[in-house]
């Protein structure tokens, strides 16, 4: 669900975190209209603006876990977790956490890949949120689901700063999951 | 005159913060306090060493006694709690290598909230534009910095994980070289900057932030990390490049 449609209609914060991503034609890949949300981070207030939205939605609502998808969830998970008091969980590829871990396999377009997170993290019973910056198919949202689910941990919802609906919808990936999402993908400018 | 010979416009803010640095290297409680307020400007102490005359250690043993009536107790509770969350796994990620494991820090959330307050009351309030994060764990730092100290946080990434225009910098490592990417137009010159890290082990990597960041016309304040390897030399390779840890680890 958008946060437009959820509570969130009109909010001026919403345009400006639109604004404020950039869109990559052509990468990593030819066809591929990458959505970069680094020019997010340069503006003090959008970034505020961005975590703000998260914490208030998920301040109240007894979460304890907020795990974050390695490498650009690690921009805003750990922000979330801190101002709503949770413990941050990093959800990372493969071989990279130290230790004792579970993994989940998910499949990209060509081939697979693998999702980690430590044992132990996280203990039954909790409640978690999983944040992403970006969510399309939604296959590593879903293996991010998996893990937590296998050590018992409630996954609350799904957020993530940007969202491709149709996409989502066609692939299913979220086994009934809800997913917050900010907002859509924007176009390219002109002609490129 | 050419601009190249001028003395960097930095001197001054790197004077202030490595004062307060020398103090606030964990090495023992008694010694630790971030609290310290740098020295200000007008202080001659600053200017003498920009015109060669007093020494940073004359700087140490005068912030030493200063702080020694300074309150570190508060300080010391938030310290000890930290180190004690992080864990040590061996042979990871490969044999002989001790690893320090800052994941059960995040797991704290006291700990993790002081990790944070402990570097913003640092760098609160001096002037920092930028807060640079080197990937992935410097990514889980870097930002609460930022977003505290009002701050843009720019990420320092692997090769071809930045879309869009980059600059690189390689650096050497036990065996080959690796490769740094900032994006074009992140930073601007004259900007200040503290570069994150959860750890400095050789230092190789913060030395790589620390060109690209000057290369582009940034002046690298302090590098800022959890955790300090101090058997692997890292604040040496550093050389004038003041660093601030809160646990050193020999």
């Amino acid at each position: 669900m958008f946060a437009a449609e959820n509570g969130l209609k009109g909010d001026p914060r919403l345009e400006a975190i639109s604004d404020a991503i950039r869109v990559i034609p052509h990468f990593p890949k030819p066809g591929i209209m990458f959505q970069d949300i680094t020019p997010l981070f340069l503006n003090h207030k959008v970034f505020k603006d961005t975590v703000d939205i998260f914490v208030e939605r998920y301040r109240d609502m007894a979460i304890s876990v907020v795990a974050g998808i390695e490498a650009r969830g690690f921009m805003f998970a750990p922000c979330i977790a801190l101002a709503i008091g949770a413990k941050f969980v990093p959800l990372r590829k493969r071989g990279k956490l130290p230790g004792k871990v579970i993994s989940e396999a998910y499949e990209l377009e060509y081939g697979k890949d693998c999702l980690e997170m430590h044992v132990g993290a996280v203990q039954q019973g909790e409640k978690a949120v999983v944040i992403d910056d970006l969510v399309a198919t939604g296959g590593t949202i879903s293996a991010a689901i998996k893990l937590l689910e296998c050590v018992g941990a409630e996954v609350v919802e799904c957020a993530c700063v940007i969202g491709v609906p149709e996409l989502i919808k066609a692939e299913n990936r979220l086994n009934g999951k809800a997913l917050y999402m900010l907002v859509e993908p924007n176009e390219v400018q002109g002609c490129c | 005159m050419n601009a190249l010979s001028q003395p960097p416009p930095l001197k001054i803010s790197e004077a202030k913060i490595v004062s307060s640095l020398r103090i606030s290297v964990f090495t023992k409680p008694d010694f630790f306090t971030p609290n310290t307020a740098p020295p200000s400007r007008s202080d001659p102490l600053i200017y003498s060493r920009f015109t060669g005359g007093a020494t940073v250690p004359e700087r140490r043993r005068m912030s030493g006694a200063a702080m020694a009536t300074s309150n570190v107790d508060a300080t010391d509770d938030r310290i000890a709690r930290i180190a004690s969350t992080i864990r040590v796994i061996p042979d990871f990620p490969k044999p002989g290598i001790l690893f320090q494991d800052i994941t059960t820090l995040l797991l704290d959330p006291k700990a993790f909230k002081d990790t944070i307050d402990l570097f913003v009351e640092r760098y609160k309030d001096k002037n920092i534009n930028v807060i640079a994060g080197i990937e992935a764990r410097g990514f889980i730092f870097g930002p609460p910095i930022a977003l505290a100290i009002g701050a843009k946080f720019v990420p320092m990434r692997k090769p071809k994980k930045l879309p869009g225009e980059v600059i690189s910098e390689e650096y050497s490592l036990e065996y080959g070289t690796d490769i740094m990417e900032m994006h074009v137009g992140a930073v601007q010159p004259g900007e200040n900057a503290v570069i994150v890290d959860d750890l400095i082990a050789t230092g190789g990597t913060l030395n790589a932030a620390i060109s690209l960041l000057g290369r582009v016309g940034v002046t690298v304040v302090e590098c800022a990390c959890v955790i300090e390897l101090k058997e692997l030399k890292g604040r040496e390779k550093l050389g004038d490049n003041p660093l601030f840890v809160l646990v050193s680890e020999t």
